[in-house]
């Protein structure tokens, strides 16, 4: 470890702060033609409908329109999807959502393009529609995939261990609830966009905003009939991802359009409401939890069953839902656990990733339940965490032993002790008028990495320039999380060089499939534990080869006599030095380059559960989280405002404390969105929220300061005992909410989010019926 | 598309003449309908903010209590409103003021504070640099922030055009969702706000999803004057989004005259207002939630006792 005196700004947030940092769509010509969708069933409303034909003759009269293409137009198996491939490119016979795309319209300008999307007709019949998983599940019910041998059902799944249902007869306390949490839009602000050229060469060239640029190339080479490896697709800083960008989204539409475009350059990029409209969402679920303990607290089984709501794809469905499931018993020592699963097909918009893939769904639910058997048995809800919380050694809920690093009882001594906690009681009692205030918490953790069965690897490549500076060629998008500045941190420090005093010691070029090497997704709080992992290697490897090689222009007999300093090979004994820049131009450039890969481990002797997951199941590693949460409570309008909120977080050793800090306070602010605000509206599968000024996200003013706490921990595997932190900050706010609302109101609410109309429901329970109307 | 900016009166109503003219305030709410309706759009916009003459807050000269027109054209009524307490005098209020300019405005800030308030509230600091009072109420939402506290205070427009100008209550220009009583040709020079005397509480409240960027779900201007023993004298009460335009309701300023500011007389005045509004049910809420709280917000003014 090598000790600076302050820590250098973010790689990227100068370009950023100053407006410099070009992203996808300041990269593309001026001359690119523009393509877009034609998603006729929002305007028709019609969400599920079948297909009669697309009238392009109005809109192919229209000035600039050069190409409207349709489903026959669609070489390949016009499919696409990341493991289960069932959703279009374009739909040819029937539509499965209001967002559906029918045809793709090619046309010289972003105004032609809209005058012909506008002069597009389509004719659909509508067809009887499922927007409930519960009444997908009927046996009459409309098919949203007739081919589908589960009928709507997409994956039912099962992951226990002992026998739940005997202990839980026998269980002295047991309690019970019924939760829903709801689907939520994304909102980055950056929506879907990319552009692409048909290279002379045969190669499709493209730049897309993407989570995932290598997987790209085979989900569009299968939709498409095109060779992934003459796809080359180059990820720019994204503005936002969030999961909404894993998968596909313009990339195979934007592919089309450029095979069709005679090698003209073609961009596509979404207006806000077609982003709502067409963009994967978070899965709405519905859970039912008995959970059962012994009289002093002590957990003993929990029996639940989760149905998710995918839509009408299963994008990333399946795999959300192992998430939910593998983490439904939450961060606790459970000896018997009966976990189900259901995820459903409906007519509703695609559901797919959202940070805190699936979990941020159940952990409203197993701490609803915690604090549920808090109020039962009369113990502090922060005892009763503590007392069941996980410990290194212990089996998880899944029944995987925890080899990994475990500190959630730290997480939660650091809220036990914070001022915020310890003068609860006074702060409540202070409630101005008209006013109930409430204290809450949550303990919550989330998985890292793929889990078993999908090789979760990066491969990193380093080079030495000629300049004699190091570049980081980053496999892994950054969207915002940061990764890439704690790429450049990391090469530094193992390297040697000093960030602050020479930003460009160390460099980054951003992925691109032609000039990288291949990595899994920015997703999955994977990317710096992973990619850093193979980075450390090959920055390993390159102080080797630099050493090895300084010691012959040194006059020095052993490399161990040599060290890497900034800019320079030093040896220390003499003083005498060798710049990188002349070490630079006595290597050739293939010797100036070093790879190192890393394969995240996986748990061994995986228990014998979970059988309907072919991957993904289970997990091994897992960063952790307590959230306290203040509030008042208007009794007036129902309206809770978050005075204080505090997140502790395990995410194994801090590399960067301000990026680890961002990280908990942004999935903080998403999830008290989540927990409070974002009510994503659907009637019929028809989105009622379709635009930014009714489906809201907080603003500034909805959020308080959000504290952030490290608790000092290490993952033995981690790079510099780092582990992700990007998701398991969402899944706090919305329990600890809940939490601190029973606290003020004296009720709990299950269905999220706690609106105004919610809350004053639950206000107007306990008021006394004289005061509720006069 | 064309913008002009005329910079006085004779040349925007020469502007306005022309076919396809429409007129630009701040353009945060005309830009949104434009982009969502591209096709549709007026040939030329013409821009307000270069008129001297419809910017600014300057004492009404021009204000005789209870008469609804100063020069006896048009069709203005007598106006049956007028702000409770001493009318000392009146403020003028360019049109074309932005929010942010009257909320800086010290004027504003002592004597309608009821009005401060709302437009504190309203959009967010680029919103209101960029949109103007005269903006707010011609698009007549009945969300609109400004208009419950501009009716409560007994407001007056002033219209202007090529042959003249006329006043009207605010109360009769407002017709309903979208729809005023602007004739063609006409513009919105200037709002005249009769000053409340000191003896008026003033306050105001909204309801909306967010504390930023959030169209009102229900909210409450109120104007009380009490006199001797703490008892109303006066109350002018005005709610938004509870209707399709703003709402008054008689009956409950009637309760409240003679009335302590009390717990107890707001819950019974609270009662009334449940029983006589009707509000509708859309995305952000529903018309149960809009009525009960339409009543609620009468109890937070047992606050300014």
């Amino acid at each position: 470890m090598h000790l600076r005196s302050s820590p250098p700004p973010r790689a990227d947030a100068l370009a950023k702060a100053t407006g410099a940092e070009r992203y996808v769509l300041d990269f593309a010509p001026a001359e690119c033609l523009s393509a877009g969708a034609y998603r006729p069933g929002a305007a028709l409303n019609i969400a599920h409908g079948r297909v009669l034909g697309v009238d392009a003759s109005a809109a192919l009269a229209v000035p600039g329109v050069l190409r409207v293409l349709t489903a026959a137009d669609v070489p390949g198996t016009n499919l696409q999807g990341i493991v289960h491939k069932d959703q279009p490119v374009l739909c040819g016979e029937v539509i499965r959502h209001a967002g559906d795309p029918v045809a793709l319209v090619l046309a010289e300008s972003a105004e032609s393009l809209r005058r012909g999307l506008a002069a597009l007709r389509a004719d659909i019949e509508p067809l009887p529609g499922v927007f409930d998983p519960e009444a997908a599940l009927k046996k009459d019910a409309p098919l949203v995939h007739p081919q589908h041998k589960g009928g709507n059902l997409l994956l039912g799944a099962r992951i226990e261990k002992g026998d739940a249902r005997a202990a839980l007869k026998n269980a002295p306390v047991v309690v019970r609830g019924e939760f829903s949490t709801p689907m939520q839009e994304h909102a980055f602000l950056e929506t879907q966009c990319g552009f692409a050229r048909l290279l002379p060469d045969g190669v499709l060239d493209m730049t897309v905003s993407t989570q995932a640029p290598f997987r790209d190339r085979f989900e569009i080479g299968h939709a498409l009939a095109l060779n992934p490896f003459k796809i080359r697709i180059r990820a720019p800083y994204l503005g936002g991802g969030f999961g909404g960008k894993d998968g596909a989204t313009v990339q195979c539409l934007l592919a089309l359009a450029a095979l069709n475009a005679a090698g003209r350059p073609v961009r596509m990029s979404w207006e806000r409401e077609e982003s709502i409209l067409a963009g994967y969402k978070r899965h709405a679920v519905h859970l039912r939890y008995t959970l059962g303990a012994e009289r002093d607290g002590t957990l003993l089984a929990l029996s639940c069953r989760l149905t998710y709501d995918t839509g009408a794809y299963a994008h990333l469905g399946c795999e959300v839902m192992e998430l939910g499931m593998e983490h439904a018993a939450g961060p606790y020592r459970v000896p018997h656990t009966h976990i189900e699963g259901r995820c459903v097909y409906t007519n509703n918009p695609i559901a797919g990733a959202f940070r805190g893939f699936g979990v941020a769904q159940v952990s409203p639910a197993f701490e609803g339940l915690m604090d549920a058997l808090a109020a039962k048995l009369c113990l502090d809800p922060l005892e009763l965490r503590r007392k069941n919380a996980l410990l290194p050694g212990d089996e998880n809920c899944s029944g995987v032993t925890l080899t990994s690093s475990v500190h959630l009882a730290e997480c939660l001594d650091e809220l036990a002790a914070h001022p915020l906690w310890t003068t609860r009681q006074a702060w409540r009692a202070a409630a101005p008028r008209f006013t109930r205030r409430g204290v809450g918490l949550a303990a919550v953790f989330n998985g890292m990495g793929y889990g078993r069965g999908l090789a979760d690897m990066a491969i990193a490549k380093l080079e030495l320039t000629e300049a004699g500076e190091f570049l980081v060629y980053n496999s892994v998008a950054d969207m915002g999380q940061g990764n890439a500045a704690a790429f450049a941190l990391l090469a530094a420090q193992e390297l040697n060089q000093s960030l602050a005093e020479n930003p460009g010691a160390v460099r980054l070029l951003q992925p691109d499939t032609e000039r990288c090497h291949p990595s899994g997704s920015s997703s999955a709080g994977r990317t710096t534990y992973t990619f850093g992992n193979a980075l450390l290697k090959a920055c390993a490897a390159m102080r080797e080869k630099l050493l090895a090689r300084a010691a012959m222009a040194l006059f020095v007999d052993e490399t161990q006599a040599l060290e890497l300093a900034p800019g320079a090979v030093l040896h220390p004994a003499s003083g005498r030095s060798l710049p990188l820049t002349a070490l630079a131009r006595f290597l050739k450039r293939d010797d100036r380059v070093c790879v190192g890969e890393f394969l995240m481990p996986v748990a061994q002797d995986p228990p014998d559960t979970g059988r309907a997951f072919q991957i993904g199941f289970p997990h091994l590693f897992f960063s952790y989280g307590a959230h306290l949460a203040r509030i008042e409570v208007d009794e007036l309008t129902g309206r809770v405002r978050v005075c204080d909120f505090l997140a502790a977080t395990d995410g194994g050793r801090v590399l960067d404390r301000s990026c680890f800090d961002q990280q908990a306070q942004g999935g903080a602010a998403q999830g008290i969105g989540y927990a409070l605000l974002e009510e994503f509206k659907t009637r019929g599968g028809l989105i009622q929220t379709a635009d930014l000024s009714t489906c809201l996200i907080p603003t500034a003013l909805d959020l308080p300061d959000i504290q952030s706490l490290a608790v000092d921990g290490h993952e033995p595997t981690g790079p510099r005992g780092l582990k992700g932190v990007g998701e398991v900050g969402l899944n706090g706010p919305a329990p600890a909410l809940a939490s601190a609302l029973e606290d003020a109101t004296g009720e709990r609410l299950r269905d999220f989010p706690l609106t105004p109309e919610r809350v004053l429901a639950a206000l107007n329970k306990r008021r006394p019926p004289s005061r509720r109307r006069a | 598309m064309n913008v002009v900016f005329p910079r006085n009166m004779a040349a925007l109503f020469k502007a306005l003449d022309e076919p396809g003219a429409r007129v630009l305030a701040g353009g945060t709410d005309l830009l949104v309908r434009l982009r969502s309706h591209p096709d549709s759009g007026p040939a030329t916009l013409v821009g307000l903010d270069r008129l001297p003459a419809l910017r600014g807050v300057a004492e009404d000269s021009g204000w005789e209590p209870g008469l609804g027109t100063k020069d006896g054209r048009g069709d203005g009524s007598p106006s049956e409103s007028v702000g409770p307490g001493t009318l000392h005098r009146a403020l003028r209020l360019g049109a074309a003021t932005t929010h942010a300019e009257l909320l800086a405005h010290p004027l504003i800030r002592a004597r309608l504070p009821v009005l401060a308030q709302a437009l504190a509230d309203l959009g967010s600091p680029p919103i209101r640099n960029m949109g103007t009072l005269g903006g707010n109420i011609c698009t007549a939402s009945p969300a609109g922030d400004t208009l419950p506290p501009l009716l409560a205070l007994g407001a007056e427009v002033e219209l202007a055009a090529k042959t003249g100008t006329r006043r009207l209550p605010l109360a009769s220009f407002l017709l309903g969702p979208g729809r005023t009583a602007l004739k063609p040709g006409e513009v919105l020079a200037a709002v005249c706000v009769p000053v409340p005397g000191v003896d008026v509480r003033q306050h105001f409240e909204k309801v909306g999803r967010r504390d930023a960027l959030a169209v009102a779900v229900v909210s409450l201007a109120a104007l009380v004057r009490t006199g001797h023993g703490g008892k109303i004298v006066e109350a002018h009460l005005a709610w938004g989004s509870v209707g399709p335009t703003v709402w008054r309701c008689p009956e409950v300023e009637a309760a409240l005259a003679g009335r302590k500011l009390s717990l107890t007389a707001l819950t019974e005045a609270a009662s009334i207002v449940r029983s006589q509004v009707q509000p509708i049910d859309d995305v952000r809420a529903s018309a149960d939630y809009r009525r009960e709280v339409a009543g609620n917000l009468l109890l937070r003014l047992a606050m300014l006792e």
